[in-house]
């Protein structure tokens, strides 16, 4: 989308000489394995129970569904609040500073 | 925009499997093994192995990230086992 084009520009640009063409697939390359890798960071989250630390000292605990692409925001269930527990909410990522969860490492052989 | 999120996708997958220690806004400190960093948002996967099997998973947010620390340059053990929490188990050979 261009929403999306707009948040991921590219470092170089396009009317740069051919020695940069190779630097450009380098860096394709290099942000394909990051964000193939962050999006399974985000299927090992979904249906777990997620610590958010957001600003002003606010923390809570949720279950993760969703994202979307830009993440802009976090679609979470059972919402733990001071003022009780919210069914379904949408969590806007700008408001967050950290989030953590934690899996079975199990060691595969 | 601070200084993390304008770093481009190669200076960050030179740190990929690195032991990293990352201040953040509100006096936040982190400290794990580099699994990614999201090249959209800039967000940072932090793993920590907790000694009960379980994996720690943290994800300091790009804009919220302020000093980033290397502490240690990990090993070949340490990226296999990041590798294997998240990717899928590698495809069988098939013959030509």
């Amino acid at each position: 989308s261009e929403r999306y084009l707009a948040l991921c520009p590219t470092t170089i640009s396009s009317s740069d000489s051919a020695v940069d063409s190779a630097t450009f697939v380098e860096e394709q390359k290099a942000r394909t394995v990051l964000r193939e890798r962050y999006i399974r960071s985000l299927l090992a989250m979904v249906k777990k129970d997620v610590h958010f630390t957001m600003y002003e000292r606010v923390k809570v605990n949720a279950v993760f569904g969703a994202s979307d692409i830009d993440i802009l925001n976090f679609q979470v269930s059972d919402l733990q609040t001071p003022l009780g527990v919210q069914k379904e909410a949408l969590i806007r990522c700008p408001d967050i500073i950290s989030y953590s969860f934690s899996i079975d490492a199990g060691l595969k052989d | 925009m601070n200084e993390w999120c304008k770093k481009t996708p190669l200076e960050w997958q030179a740190l990929l499997h690195k032991e990293l220690k990352v201040c953040a806004h509100e006096k936040q400190q982190h400290q794990g093994w580099l699994f990614t960093v999201d090249p959209v948002s800039a967000n940072i996967v932090l793993v920590s192995f907790e000694p009960d099997g379980k994996a720690s998973i943290v994800t300091v947010m790009g804009h919220a990230v302020e000093t980033v620390e290397v502490l240690n340059e990990g090993s070949d053990a340490i990226s296999n086992r990041l590798v294997s929490l998240f990717m899928p188990v590698a495809p069988q050979k098939h013959s030509k």
